[in-house]
């Protein structure tokens, strides 16, 4: 009994080993670890596989296959911990893409920071992440710290000081709503008029609506993930909530959905992101129409965030592989101080993308050009409009 | 050999000593790199969770769906100590049992009235609840987690890698393994048994039954509890509250299931097999959810007591037959 | 006294199961409960096993101990052991364990010392297991310790389920309709086998069974119950002849020759 166990388990064991061993010395290796499970997670999937697949049609990189290899972390961090200590010991990847839950970001530096495998980040914005000092972490969103200081900056000097929050216990819109908070008591001494963390999964949210209207506030800020951002939105049009109050939403809010299902609710809802698709210069326009060709969905900033990593990944790739070793140690480095000299790399995203070579997140925030835009108009022919961009300097927000 | 196992059966500690010995040398023979000492840790952490639900579940027959929410108890009473008091893992991890024990206590209160189903939702109420609570609460960090929980240190030597982390997981388990071991095949655990088949048969036999109901629920938690505290140690030391859902509960449930409801062994086999195919499977993550429910689905069709039950199945049946040709002859 | 009841009653709804029943059972004897279908036997049982809770009014005495509000393990403990007429076998469970379970209350080491798995806990385990085995292999179960009892056949089931409630070595066993589905060599056999037991252990039998013939052989006294109330009681040739006895069980008066068909079953 005992005897079949440990002969069983051994077995499991050597066929684990047997089938990490099956890779090629020469080969670039990619691996990526997000959140895979809903629709859009599986196409941000779908652009890496393309585009690396586009990338080995061409012929490679310096003539060096690339190895993709790809998990689903399921926005769990004991997943995200597991592949990438399982990318970076086992699968002996070059670097590392991921992932899209601030909070399975935020162990895995620590993680391969030990490993000493560069990270590039598609998607976590919050701030604590890169305030961890690694010189292996690249973030290609915009920061936390800067969402903040645009939004507040806007809301406080265009919109009003008078402002009510109803947020979500999601940690993007607990984040976005508490920071803003603390930025207008730090910068313009105002206490929020209401506000209010809404219960998990809850759908009305008429009554917290209906408090924030008692307040009389000036602007009124929503934040949640994009089911809850659409109907707070037009909820808060059947509470009565006239139009002159300006609604502010986070960074979900340029996902399609909002639009598409807030219909009216939508417009003059305003929002920072990375990447507007309403941008009228010709390579977000293309960007935009291969999107939508492709995959069937109108990108938001998300999907600029890929597109940028991608293509600014592929010439630090480039870069490092020319001087590549074969000593995987030394590859990674390689592979880090290229991405480290990435500076102005102007690809979707509102403005240019530098990093340098230090651990401070002054150096690994590269973007800091966050974008305010507006809903002119809702519904499925939805319209945006920027109503502003800001560049801050490196160390704003800290 | 029939020596060898009459020595172990008499003396099962031994038996857990050469395991012990057998486990030490693991991974400077077997392992090739850090991820498989940082699985095997993960491993021990299921075993241990799983080793306490086949208590519950296996042996007691409590239908519990709540169990992940003692797993978080226990996670986060260290991550929590860690935080405010700066505990190591060698505080933590008593404290951690002990809270996850009182816990288990009010987990129990309600299998005195109910049972099947409706046992079923109220556990899965109290396991959410708790991890609604820990989510919402400022004080247990809410959904930013708990990060750069420390990893112990001995004699100045600090386990803050996988590779060393093994070393710390490994006796944890194996201890909590042999409590379970002994336990269960003591009275205690055909007092258990005996609850599950039949309550009125056992009280009739004198079996207290509110007794070892609470008594499974305070044990099998006490489990959850270490494991859960041996998880927030786990170097990069980070729990958030996402890691303790419904999912994660249906997997405990499927290693259990899996490896033999109310086998002594059951809980274990299905931890290693489970967690290890779990971890084969990563690259095809499409396809993994509908793998691990056919799983479920064909195991309780097919071999309704998991892969213990049938390897015990097999020996029964080979020396059932032995003993009939002897007779006959 | 063994055991007293003293006005037991309980009634289900307005049904009075039993009602206002006095009742002396003297160490070492053999007694037979007998009636029709309904009069309340199993209620018996149950009321002075603890299964149901007797109504207000209603005294149960044990060995000396008041158990009338006794929860049933605490009246097992005190040494009353009892089988059910549906059996209540621990299906998945293993022949030998089942048994073991029975052995509950005699088992003496303490809770930590189990948990910590000392060698003591082991060598117990041993001897109980080995005094367990001898009385499967006397109930002639030995060769089927390992299997699942849910595997036995009826016959077996039976005497698995008598060794089980023997195992806790019990001053009084109450069986409750024990040959009920068997051939008559089999309840023979089985009748056999309980004599011995009885003899070997020292027991006090109360035995509630349809077959008149197992009653009538094997019982000192029988007490006959009719609509939860006691009708008779005394040797099993008084109670033969009883009128209200044989009024309760076919309605009428019968002459001599009909009678002894009747019971001559």
């Amino acid at each position: 009994m005992k005897k079949l166990k440990i002969i069983f388990s051994t077995l499991v064991f050597t066929a684990g080993l047997a089938l990490s061993s099956i890779a090629q010395a020469n080969d670039i290796k990619i691996g990526v670890s997000f959140r895979m499970l809903s629709d859009v997670g599986y196409k941000h999937g779908e652009l890496i596989t393309d585009t690396v697949a586009m990338w080995n049609k061409e012929g490679g990189i310096n003539g060096r296959k690339i190895d993709l290899i790809l998990y689903n972390d399921e926005c769990k961090s004991e997943k995200g911990v597991a592949n990438a200590t399982k990318l970076a010991y086992q699968d002996k990847v070059h670097v590392i893409i991921g992932s899209s839950c601030s909070s399975v970001t935020l162990p895995m530096v620590p993680v391969i920071t030990k490993a000493k495998v560069p990270q590039i980040i598609p998607h976590s914005t919050s701030s604590k992440i890169t305030m961890q000092g690694s010189e292996y972490i690249f973030r290609v969103p915009v920061s936390s710290r800067f969402y903040k200081l645009v939004q507040g900056k806007f809301t406080a000097e265009q919109q009003g000081k008078k402002i009510a929050y109803i947020y979500v216990p999601d940690q993007a819109s607990m984040v976005f709503a508490k920071e803003m908070i603390q930025f207008m008591k730090d910068e313009y001494g105002v206490e929020p008029t209401y506000a209010v963390q809404a219960g998990e999964k809850e759908t009305d949210f008429r009554s917290y609506l209906m408090k924030a209207k008692a307040t009389n506030p000036d602007v009124i800020v929503l934040s949640g993930l994009v089911d809850e951002t659409v109907r707070m939105l037009v909820q808060s049009y059947e509470v009565g909530i006239p139009k002159s109050v300006h609604r502010v939403a986070n960074s979900v809010a340029s996902k399609v959905e909002v639009p598409t299902n807030a219909g009216k609710a939508a417009v003059g809802v305003v929002y920072s992101a990375a990447f507007a698709a309403s941008d009228t210069r010709p390579i977000a326009k293309k960007f935009v129409k291969k999107i939508k060709s492709t995959y069937g969905v109108t990108p938001g900033h998300d999907f600029s965030q890929m597109q940028d990593l991608l293509d600014m990944l592929k010439p630090a790739l480039t870069k490092a592989s020319a001087k590549f070793s074969g000593d995987l140690a030394a590859d990674r480095l390689a592979v880090r101080d290229a991405i480290a000299g990435i500076t102005n790399f102007t690809g979707l995203a509102s403005g240019p993308i530098s990093f340098c070579a230090n651990g401070s997140p002054e150096c690994r925030d590269g973007n800091k050009t966050p974008v305010m835009i507006k809903y002119s108009r809702g519904g499925k022919n939805w319209k945006t409009a920027v109503a502003g961009t800001v560049t801050f300097n490196p160390s704003d927000g800290l | 050999m029939e020596k060898f196992k009459k020595i172990i059966s008499q003396y099962p500690f031994l038996g857990f000593i050469i395991a012990y010995l057998i486990l030490l040398c693991v991974p400077t023979i077997f392992f090739t790199d850090l991820y498989q000492s940082h699985l095997s840790s993960l491993i021990f952490v299921n075993i241990i969770v799983a080793a306490g639900l086949n208590i519950v579940k296996g042996y007691c027959g409590q239908v519990t769906v709540g169990h992940v929410g003692l797993y978080a108890v226990g996670s986060y009473t260290a991550g929590c100590m860690f935080m405010y008091l700066g505990s190591d893992l060698w505080m933590t991890l008593p404290a951690a049992i002990i809270v996850t024990g009182l816990f288990g206590i009010a987990f129990g209160i309600p299998s005195f009235r109910l049972e099947g189903p409706y046992l079923a939702l109220a556990t899965l109420g109290g396991g959410e609840a708790i991890r609604l609570f820990i989510e919402n609460g400022e004080f247990f960090g809410s959904t930013y987690g708990i990060s750069s929980i420390s990893q112990p240190v001995i004699f100045g030597v600090p386990f803050d890698t996988p590779d060393k982390y093994y070393y710390i997981s490994m006796p944890v388990m194996l201890i909590a393994v042999y409590f379970s071991y002994s336990i269960l095949k003591s009275s205690i655990g055909r007092a258990f048994m005996s609850v599950r088949e039949d309550p009125i048969s056992a009280a009739a036999s004198g079996i207290d039954i509110k007794k070892y109901k609470i008594l499974a629920f305070i044990l099998s938690a006490m489990f959850a509890g270490a494991a859960g505290a041996v998880y927030a140690h786990l170097p990069p030391g980070y729990i958030h509250p996402n890691n303790y859902t419904v999912i994660e509960m249906v997997t405990f449930l499927a290693m259990v299931v899996f490896g033999g409801l109310g086998h002594i062994w059951g809980g274990i086999i299905g931890a290693i097999i489970i967690t290890i195919v779990y971890d084969l499977t990563r690259p095809l993550y499409e396809y993994q959810l509908f793998i691990f429910g056919l799983t479920i689905v064909l195991t309780i069709l097919f071999m309704p007591k998991g892969i213990g039950g049938f390897i015990d199945k097999i020996f029964i049946d080979k020396r059932f037959k032995k003993k009939k040709v002897e007779e006959g002859k | 006294m063994l055991l007293k009841t003293k006005n037991l009653m309980k009634a289900f709804g307005g049904l009075k199961a039993i009602d206002k029943v006095d009742f002396e059972l003297p160490a070492g004897e053999i007694r037979g409960i007998i009636g029709p279908n309904g009069s309340g036997k199993s209620t018996f049982f149950n009321l002075v096993s603890g299964v149901y809770d007797p109504d207000p009014g209603s005294y149960i005495e044990f060995d000396g101990h008041d158990i009338t509000d006794e929860p049933p393990h605490k009246i097992g403990a005190l040494g009353l052991s009892r089988t059910f007429q549906l059996l209540r076998l621990y299906q998945d469970m293993s022949v030998i364990n089942n048994v073991m379970s029975g052995y509950h209350t005699r088992v003496k080491y303490k809770f930590f010392d189990a948990v910590i798995g000392r060698k003591k806990i082991w060598d117990q385990e041993k001897e109980i297991k080995d005094e367990m085995m001898e009385l499967l292999s006397f109930v002639g179960l030995a060769d089927y310790a390992e299997l699942n009892a849910s595997e036995l056949s009826g016959g077996q089931r039976r005497l698995l389920v008598l060794a089980r409630a023997i195992a806790m070595k019990p001053k009084l066993l109450m069986l409750d309709e024990p040959a009920a589905g068997l051939s008559p060599v089999n309840v023979d056999n089985l009748m056999k086998i309980i004599m011995q037991l009885k003899d070997k252990y020292g027991l006090t039998l109360i035995i509630i069974e349809h077959i008149l013939k197992v009653v009538m052989d094997t019982c000192n006294t029988v007490t006959v119950l009719d609509h939860g109330q006691k009708i008779a009681e005394g040797t099993p040739s008084q109670v033969k002849d009883d009128n209200a006895v044989i009024e309760a069980y076919l309605g009428k008066k019968m002459n001599d020759e009909e009678m002894r068909k009747a019971l001559a079953v």
